[in-house]
């Protein structure tokens, strides 16, 4: 039987090859968007590279404290007394980092200037994300406690300060505003939440110390898990260790709440849900993601549709004589979304390759600085499921009005 | 002939419903992408109330989480140390400087009786007016005249005037602001600038007010020095410039950054979203120009014992091509009629306030009708003219 379909469909397809090359063409045009929308997506949440551990750990961005009459809110980056005094002491967790966001550096080299992103990390932050190290070695704790003066790079930056080979950069020095750095690391680029940077230093490098003794900062947060599926009760813990938090002065600000996110709770906090309770609207964010893309379906949709029952006045005839011989209105139907669907599929196909094009071509121009795309099992998986959907939305509509079609005037040739 | 093209395209209503349909969800995406640009064309237009060539700004990170207050000294001592660098000409300090993308907002009201009015504000000294090249309109900026003065001096934009003070002069004006019947601290109208947008060119105007920084009072936060420096200084004073400051204050770091290069970041971050729009709606069109073709083309292919019997009676091979293209036109100005109706809504009920008012929207409706009438009138012209090239006698046996 699916044969039959299958036959028919080809049939068809070679028939008329304009049409179906114009068909073609607007399912991949369709598709290539929706894909390319996906492996960015994909690339930002899947845990992979650097952030490969990220199923198993969790993060705190912000903080939020409230009057004690709800007047007023503050939301801030976290301290590092609250890292270091609450977070790091708790129990059931394999580490605790503390990095600060990264900000904007100066780096000076005789009369040139350039423009940097810096993060201060601590030691542990190197061993929750996995950076692949190309010279040099990564900081250790002795290196925070002596408090030395070494930052990290990555290879662009090294590549850009000091020309040549990675291992060229370590044991230089480097004046990054006005404070004196040697480099001891040279690592991969990488664009992650929390991994992005273009140099590392370590917090101990602070031209002042007064961040120790401070509850609100410019510091996030990583708690790394021993198995991922303690995350919920670490999140709870964390719940509950913000609620012992009394701020310095408990008049101005009661209230204190923060919260342990995944990647995707992080963009979901973010962007829908808000920092007040636990439930970050990652669901919601979801479906919003799911609801946008097929509203962005619908005009090509109905493009195909448009396309498809034109098709369907060429073929009265044939479906006039399979309905004489006795084929029912849901024979032709399947008849016609199966052949809607193929075309989606191979579409789909030619798509994929598409999209690795247009991702190898973003790449190219650094439209974001250090990412690395992947085309994956997984955005095949997701690219097939979206030109299925496209092919069912845009079959079904023409499916039925080629089933009603009555055989007499079918075959008269009358529509 | 109109009323022949309307019986003719009524008669195949449900399969024109789902193109005009078509056309009516592509000239609505072309009108929001054209609105979108039309208004950043309109507000890019506008002025801008400052100039910032030529100007540094250094961001001071003093590592307290901005918990204490400078006091006069130390901006004396920044004042006084900067001054001394050949190519700084002028000094101002801000609580931040423009093309930031930090805001502080609050709500004003004249007194504790008055709407709220909704304000964006920055807190700056004396020096102001002279590094960002700005001028009064009226009244004038704040001075060693209002030492002392009970009411914190302010200088407001004529938006914020008009808001405030709706038909009067605002110069020695007060108000306040707080919630409820307290009224918290008063400010005085100083003088009033014609326009300020300080987040730079593409965006929309707003109520702004400078309120006068004096060290040590109220609880002005007052970290960023904007310097004026001598035209053509190059990049690498940043170095001197850094030195300089280490030297005034060891244990601060500073973030120095030329406005010309926050003003480029500010118009990159306002422009993404226009592009990466325009660039998906160039993709739709392309697509619906491909289906509109299909579609005609399978149209007229279907009606050629029609075209046949039309040609036989005596109709030109041009009256087949004017009643196709036509046919095309009609089709598409309904879809577009529809749109405009749905569409109007928008600026009538005033959902999206200033930033789709009248000018905005016949502009987007204007230039979305050209590209929908020019995709339709491309995609008819091949069908109609084969439609056209047909021999009677051919058409009229053709199945």
């Amino acid at each position: 039987m699916l044969r039959n379909y299958l036959l028919t469909a080809w049939k068809v397809f070679m028939r008329r090859k304009l049409f179906t090359a114009i068909n073609l063409l607007c399912i991949v045009l369709t598709l290539v968007v929706l894909m390319v929308i996906t492996s960015l997506l994909e690339t930002a949440f899947r845990p992979s590279g650097v952030e490969g551990k990220s199923e198993r750990f969790l993060q705190i961005v912000m903080m939020r404290m409230d009057s004690p009459d709800g007047s007023s809110v503050s939301t801030t980056p976290l301290g590092y007394k609250l890292i270091d005094k609450f977070l790091k002491p708790m129990p059931g967790v394999e580490r605790v980092a503390a990095a600060t966001l990264p900000g904007a550096a100066a780096v000076y080299q005789g009369e040139r200037v350039s423009e940097m992103q810096m993060r201060r990390v601590d030691a542990d932050y190197w061993k929750i994300l996995d950076f692949t190290l190309l010279a040099g070695r990564l900081p250790t704790a002795a290196d925070d406690a002596a408090g030395r003066m070494i930052a990290v790079l990555n290879a662009t930056t090294a590549k850009r300060l000091f020309p040549g080979l990675p291992a060229a950069a370590v044991g230089q020095h480097i004046d990054v505003g006005g404070q004196n750095f040697e480099v001891v690391g040279v690592v991969e680029d990488a664009m992650h939440v929390n991994a992005f940077a273009d140099i590392w230093t370590p917090i101990s490098t602070f031209a002042s110390s007064d961040y120790r003794n401070e509850l609100t900062g410019m510091f996030t947060a990583l708690i790394l898990a021993e198995r991922s599926a303690d995350l919920p009760r670490i999140q709870r813990q964390v719940e509950e260790i913000a609620k012992t938090v009394v701020h310095e002065d408990p008049k101005k600000w009661k209230t204190t709440r923060f919260w342990a996110d995944s990647k995707l709770d992080l963009f979901a906090r973010m962007t829908v849900g808000g920092n007040e309770k636990l439930d970050s609207g990652a669901s919601l964010l979801l479906a919003l993601i799911a609801a946008a893309m097929v509203v962005f379906m619908l005009l090509p949709a109905l493009n195909l549709v448009n396309l498809n029952t034109g098709r369907i006045m060429e073929r009265r005839t044939e479906i006039g004589v399979r309905k004489a011989f006795g084929a029912t209105s849901s024979q032709l139907a399947i008849q016609l979304v199966v052949e809607n669907v193929l075309l989606c599929l191979a579409g789909g196909l030619i798509a994929l390759a598409a999209t690795a094009g247009v991702l190898a071509w973003l790449e190219h121009i650094n439209l974001i600085a250090y990412m690395r795309y992947s085309l994956n099992l997984a955005v095949f998986g997701w690219g097939m499921l979206i030109a299925t959907v496209f092919g069912l939305l845009s079959g079904v509509l023409p499916a039925w009005k080629m089933s009603r079609l009555d055989p007499v005037h079918a075959l008269k040739g009358a529509v | 002939m109109l009323r022949h093209l309307l019986k003719l395209t009524w008669k195949r209503k449900s399969r024109n419903l789902m193109l005009s349909l078509e056309i009516l969800i592509a000239f609505a995406i072309v009108f929001g992408v054209a609105a979108f640009g039309a208004r950043y064309a309109q507000l890019y237009r506008m002025p801008l109330g400052f100039d910032a060539t030529d100007v540094w700004s250094v961001t001071i990170q003093a590592g307290d989480n901005g918990k204490t207050r400078f006091d006069a000294a130390v901006y004396d001592t920044l004042r006084r140390g900067l001054r001394e660098l050949p190519e700084v000409n002028d000094i101002a300090f801000s609580s931040f400087e423009p093309y930031s993308f930090s805001t502080h907002a609050s709500d004003m009201r004249r007194d504790s009786k008055a709407p709220q009015v909704h304000i964006e504000m920055i807190e700056a000294d004396d020096a102001l007016p002279g590094v960002l090249g700005m001028t009064l309109a009226e009244g004038r900026w704040f001075s060693d005249l209002d030492n002392g003065s009970a009411a914190r001096p302010v200088v407001i934009n004529r938006r914020m005037a008009e808001a405030m003070f709706p038909g009067e002069t605002a110069v020695g004006k007060q108000f306040v602001d707080g919630e409820g019947p307290k009224p918290g601290t008063v400010y005085r109208v100083a003088g009033v600038v014609e326009a300020f947008r300080d987040k730079g060119e593409l965006a929309a105007p707003v109520n702004f007010a400078f309120i006068r920084a004096e060290a040590g009072k109220h609880d002005s936060n007052v970290r960023t020095i904007l310097l004026k420096v001598k035209p053509g200084t190059a990049r690498d004073f940043e170095r001197r410039l850094n030195a300089r400051l280490k030297l005034i204050r060891n244990d601060w770091s500073y973030q120095i950054v030329p406005l010309s290069t926050s003003r480029k970041i500010m118009m990159d971050t306002r422009s993404m979203p226009l592009i990466l729009v325009s660039v998906l709606a160039t993709f739709m069109l392309v697509m619906v120009a491909f289906g509109l073709f299909g579609a005609l083309w399978q149209n007229t292919t279907a009606r050629i014992p029609e075209i046949g019997l039309r040609r036989a009676i005596g109709a030109s091979a041009a009256g087949i091509y004017r009643q196709i293209v036509l046919e095309q036109v009609l089709l598409s100005s309904i879809a577009i009629a529809l749109g405009l109706v749905l569409l109007v809504q928008l600026p009538l009920t005033g959902v999206l306030g200033e930033s789709l008012n009248w000018t905005v929207f016949a502009a987007a409706a204007g230039l979305s009708m050209g590209v929908i009438y020019l995709l339709s009138l491309l995609c008819a012209l091949y069908p109609g003219w084969r439609a056209s090239r047909l021999s009677p006698t051919e058409a009229l046996h053709y199945e």
